[in-house]
């Protein structure tokens, strides 16, 4: 079941990635520079969110390598 | 310095801020250029900073100097008395935390970021599960009442080259029975006209614990313990239109030594002993992020996706939905939901009637089978160019999450008694100029 759920999203994330790849000049992306077209538009709270997250469940919280760990409980 | 090297230099640096404008901001005219009049200042918004287009850019320093400030308050919901032994406290965790950021251009090609967090926690916390009267787990929580103060820290700089950046950072957590020192090296390179990201980092962490009152009292604390992780992830963005990009991550940690929780207990044979986990744990996760404007509401939305395992049998599943709805130029009100699922570890239980063959045992509410559900709403204020050239933003937010084995994706016989609530109130101010 894990492994076909894996699969199930690699094959998600490809047909994303091939489907509508349309052409976007440089100059047509005042949009995607907008703050709220960020990945991490609130980079602060974004970080203290993640860090409960992973101190209360058991999960890694992914997207990122290194950061350290704590004594939260 | 001679005169004519700094002539050069100050030459290379107003040819690259009119390169990270023109980047950013497309051609002449295109909205978010900074506006001429007082009137046109105060009305313009303040909330349109640097999205994808400015991240997908790997080859552009910030060439402003920026800071955010935010106190936020966590506090978890009382344990209702019939998941809870008789005698024990009720109450559980709260804390106060404050975070600082800055970001600022030191030389041509590079920037730094310093991150800094100091919390105070205090509460009790979950000590072991036994079996109540009617035969149903009930926890048991730690008399003690928790009063400690953490202390963390972050250094990254960053350097641009013509089509790549590359980022080390390290830092350090340290608080009363816990030291953390880390870091790591992070690299992006862009293509295919800066519309693909390809992204990539390593990381390691050392980490030493120093439990409290392990001595007569508490003999199944050890004195002291370490243990060490590292991680290595590997990103991939693409622009899909004028308004949509989607991004996907995966991330690989390694972790070995000390994994248990020295304050934990657990119910074996009827003796509670030291929680005991494995010694080593290999994770995996996989994160996928959409955004997409929604021009006719001027509103963007956000869907994140994330898929955990590791090899410990625990296994979940994250999405993440956001609505970013921008009201009269200034003002933005962004609702998010959140739902979580986890499995529970290969080694958990709420008690175990026959000791394991392995020595492996926890009772941990963090690695039992349970969902979750919780719901955010933020409300922010921003200006640009008032007072002066300073660009701020103002932000409130509150959260609620709550936490059920009815929530989880799969069957849940028997819930884990420490599921655990809470509230989190935030308040954040941030400037550039």
């Amino acid at each position: 079941m894990r492994r076909t759920t894996a699969w199930i999203c690699v094959l998600a994330c490809a047909l994303a990635f091939a489907s509508g790849c349309a052409e976007v000049k440089p100059w047509e992306r005042e949009t995607l520079a907008r703050r709220d077209m960020a990945w991490d538009p609130d980079p602060l709270a974004s970080q203290f969110r993640s860090h409960i997250h992973w101190s209360k469940e058991g999960s890694l919280p992914g997207g990122e390598a290194g950061g350290g760990g704590c004594g939260c409980n | 310095m001679s005169q004519s090297r700094s002539v050069r230099r100050a030459a290379r640096r107003r040819s690259r801020r009119a390169e990270i404008e023109a980047d950013r901001r497309g051609r002449a005219g295109a909205p978010g250029a900074r506006p001429g009049s007082t009137l046109a200042a105060l009305t313009s918004s303040a909330l349109a900073f640097s999205g994808i287009a400015g991240s997908a850019a790997a080859d552009a320093p910030t060439d402003r100097y920026s800071s955010d400030y935010s106190f936020s308050y966590y506090k978890e919901d009382s344990l209702p008395s019939s998941k809870v032994a008789p005698g024990s406290p009720t109450s559980r965790y709260e804390i106060e935390t404050h975070q600082f950021q800055m970001t600022a251009p030191i030389f041509d090609r590079m920037d730094m970021n310093v991150n800094v967090l100091y919390e105070s926690m205090s509460g009790a916390t979950p000590w072991f599960v036994e079996e109540g009267a009617d035969g149903k787990p009930v926890q048991v929580m730690s008399g003690a009442t928790v009063s400690e103060k953490r202390t963390d820290a972050k250094l990254s700089t960053s350097y641009y080259f013509d089509r790549a950046k590359l980022t080390g950072s390290s830092g350090f957590s340290i608080e009363n029975d816990y030291a953390s020192f880390g870091g790591g090296l992070a690299a992006e390179t862009h293509f295919n006209e800066k519309r693909t990201t390809l992204g990539g980092a390593l990381g390691f962490s050392i980490d030493y614990l120093d439990p409290t009152d392990s001595n007569s009292e508490y003999p199944t604390r050890p004195n002291s313990a370490d243990k060490q992780s590292v991680s290595v992830m590997a990103s991939l963005s693409q622009i899909l239109a004028r308004g949509t990009a989607i991004q996907s991550s995966a991330t690989y940690q390694y972790q070995t030594g000390y994994l248990s929780d020295p304050y934990k207990l657990v119910s074996v044979e009827g003796a509670n002993v030291a929680d005991s986990r494995p010694d080593e744990r290999n994770q995996f996760t996989w994160l996928t992020r959409l955004r997409h404007r929604v021009e006719a509401m001027n509103a963007s939305v956000h869907l994140d996706y994330r898929f955990y395992t590791d090899d410990w049998k625990l296994t979940s599943h994250t999405a993440e939905l956001a609505w970013y709805q921008t009201f009269f130029t200034n003002f933005r009100l962004i609702p998010s939901l959140r739902y979580y699922s986890q499995s529970q570890a290969d080694f958990y239980d709420t008690w175990f009637d026959i000791a394991p063959a392995d020595g492996y045992a926890s009772s941990d509410y963090r690695l039992s089978p349970y969902g979750a559900i919780s719901w955010r709403i933020q409300a922010e204020y921003g200006m640009q160019g008032w007072p002066g050239t300073m660009d701020w933003v103002l932000s409130f937010a509150w959260e609620r999450y709550l936490s059920d084995g009815d929530f989880a994706l799969g069957k849940v016989s028997v819930e884990n008694p420490g599921l655990v609530n809470w509230n989190l109130f935030s308040v954040r101010f941030s400037a550039s100029f």
